[in-house]
């Protein structure tokens, strides 16, 4: 879709469709998000994904009309975000955990936005009671934990009532607590038929969520699409025994790639527990464990980036190791 | 509009800034009032009423205050980084600019009020008790006028001067240092007191001069206070336009 195809439709795109069309931004040198495209669909919660310095916050900034995009477009309903006649009401954004100031109270902070926006200002004490803040709404920010302040920040998104809803990182510096109520959350605002896009470098807990991922890596998408897209063909059958050279031998011979762990598991490629459990029964190879390995966007993300990022800032860096590195043919961007 | 307006106001409103600027207006006023109030005593015939004008601070030390307030409404911004909350909320930079701009001229004609009572009350008060009587004949509603004025533009110079810089201690040091002493400096250093005129502190001394221009030299000229009305007007809305310019046209990452 090109940029004169958007702006001469806004009519036509659906409520909460985000549409990010050929979008780039280069700062001196540096090419920080480079030709990207991706659309976010209504009624989802989509996972923006990818290392930290990927380019997924400065793509929101240029959504949310604070960056300007060297070249390209963003929309929102069919529009940018400076064209939208209510942003609060139609879009609810947080980009950072931090954008308060420490002499205003988290009740404060909220009015002068419910001001801006036109909103009555009970509205502040609405969303304060939605995130779980109703107690401490009198207090100043500045006397806000980190959990607290993500907490704020969601409850600025919520002040419109939009049906979009925009996160950066919002899981960051959350304890164990609050990264459950967040997830809570996002299925709350699922349910709700809200279009949710959270960018998070913590893939793992983004996929406990999303609906679909957008998958970033240095500017450029790697992957788009819903998780089970996403996880088409990637299917790993783990096998553990004592003794399971003959299996490995015999899977070889019928086709299926593998590699052993450390600790002397089988990672086959393939969802066909059936089949794996009769070669291991044909070649009286002795079975501890036949299971298939849940989808794991992190171990994805390695997968098509080709182990670049081991030990890049991920929630557990190299921790993964590629799954089939010889046989990988790496996404494609879709 | 109204809605931005609300919103920038309650911004001020809820910290305690306003209230100590405020104080120090106040302060800035009774202190130059006490000094007018004690010359016009000293200096007055016997039976001869004083010219009101001549008692009325005209503002400039309450400008100071408005001057750091305008000077905070961007820079804080930019520090505390609420920048990108309120762009969200208001996307449009120059209606943002527009808003705050308008903000401060209400608190202005606040602290404006404020201080023109108290300027009365404290002059009609001792002179009264002094015996000496007032005369409100000679420019009094223009110099109450050019108060008001005086105070919106100055908050909307200090607004500008913060857009232009973005960093608040440096805007902090410049907007005081320039009015405190280089503003004095500069009409007594040879050659440079020639163009004193067109500064924005000779501008400010123009528009409330009313012709009177004690303690300044002799080889300086000030505008008439019509031009220097106008120039100031000038120096304030091209401070917010070139700030807004370089400050609020770059991304906010």
């Amino acid at each position: 879709m090109t940029a004169s195809q958007l702006a001469a439709s806004p009519r036509e795109a659906p409520d909460g469709r985000i549409v990010v069309d050929n979008l780039t931004k280069v700062f001196g040198n540096q090419r920080a998000v480079d030709s990207l495209s991706f659309t976010v669909e209504p009624g989802s919660v989509t996972g923006f994904l990818g290392p930290n310095g990927a380019g997924k916050t400065t793509t929101l900034r240029m959504l949310l009309g604070l960056v300007r995009p060297t070249s390209g477009i963003a929309t929102i309903n069919g529009v940018s975000y400076q064209s939208l006649p209510r942003p609060l009401q139609t879009v609810g954004a947080t980009l950072e955990a931090a954008s308060f100031h420490p002499a205003h109270t988290g009740r404060q902070h909220l009015r002068i936005y419910c001001a801006a926006a036109g909103l009555p200002a009970r509205r502040a004490d609405e969303v304060l009671e939605l995130v779980g803040l109703a107690q401490v709404g009198k207090k100043k920010t500045k006397g806000y934990s980190m959990g607290m302040r993500q907490r704020l920040g969601l409850a600025g998104t919520l002040l419109g009532d939009p049906r979009v809803l925009i996160l950066d990182e919002p899981a960051n510096g959350l304890d164990p607590e609050g990264i459950r109520w967040l997830r809570g959350f996002f299925r709350h605002l699922a349910g709700e038929g809200r279009t949710v896009l959270v960018s998070s470098h913590q893939l793992a807990e983004v996929q406990e969520v999303a609906d679909r991922a957008v998958i970033l890596n240095r500017g450029k998408l790697v992957r788009a699409g819903t998780l089970g897209e996403l996880s088409a063909g990637t299917a790993v059958t783990v096998v553990r025994g004592p003794a399971l050279g003959p299996l490995q031998q015999a899977l070889a011979g019928a086709g299926f790639g593998g590699t052993t762990e450390p600790d002397g598991a089988l990672r086959v490629r393939t969802d066909q527990l059936g089949h794996v459990g009769h070669l291991a029964f044909v070649h009286n190879v002795e079975l501890h464990e036949l299971r298939l390995e849940e989808f794991d966007l992190e171990r994805l993300f390695f997968s098509l980036t080709e182990g670049e990022h081991r030990g890049a800032n991920l929630e557990q860096p190299g921790h993964f190791q590629p799954p089939f590195q010889a046989n990988q043919q790496g996404g494609g961007a879709r | 509009m109204i809605n931005l307006i609300r919103s920038e106001v309650l911004k001020i409103r809820s910290t305690q800034v306003w209230f100590w600027m405020l104080l120090l207006a106040a302060a800035f006023t009774a202190l130059g009032t006490i000094g007018n109030v004690v010359n016009a005593i000293n200096d007055h015939d016997n039976g001869a009423p004083v010219d009101y004008y001549g008692v009325f601070t005209q503002s400039q030390g309450a400008g100071v205050a408005l001057l750091v307030l305008g000077l905070l409404g961007l820079t804080t911004e930019f520090r505390h980084k609420t920048i990108t909350p309120t762009l969200l909320a208001t996307p449009n930079r120059w209606q943002l600019l527009a808003g705050k701009a308008a903000s401060y001229a209400v608190f202005a004609v606040v602290y404006a009020l404020i201080c023109v009572a108290l300027n009365f009350a404290i002059a009609i008060i001792w002179l009264s008790a002094a015996g000496v009587p007032l005369d409100y004949g000679h420019g009094v509603p223009g110099g109450v006028g050019k108060a008001f004025a005086t105070l919106v533009l100055t908050g909307m110079f200090g607004l500008g001067l913060g857009a232009l810089l973005r960093n608040q201690a440096a805007a902090m040091v410049f907007g005081i240092v320039y009015f405190f002493i280089l503003d004095n400096v500069l009409n007594f250093v040879p050659w440079v007191r020639k163009g004193y005129a067109y500064t924005p502190g000779g501008a400010i001394k123009a528009f409330n001069s009313n012709g009177h221009l004690e303690g300044m030299p002799g080889d300086v000229h000030l505008l008439a206070p019509a031009a220097g009305g106008v120039l100031f007007v000038i120096w304030s809305l091209a401070l917010l336009v070139i700030g807004g310019r370089l400050s609020l046209s770059r991304d906010i990452s």
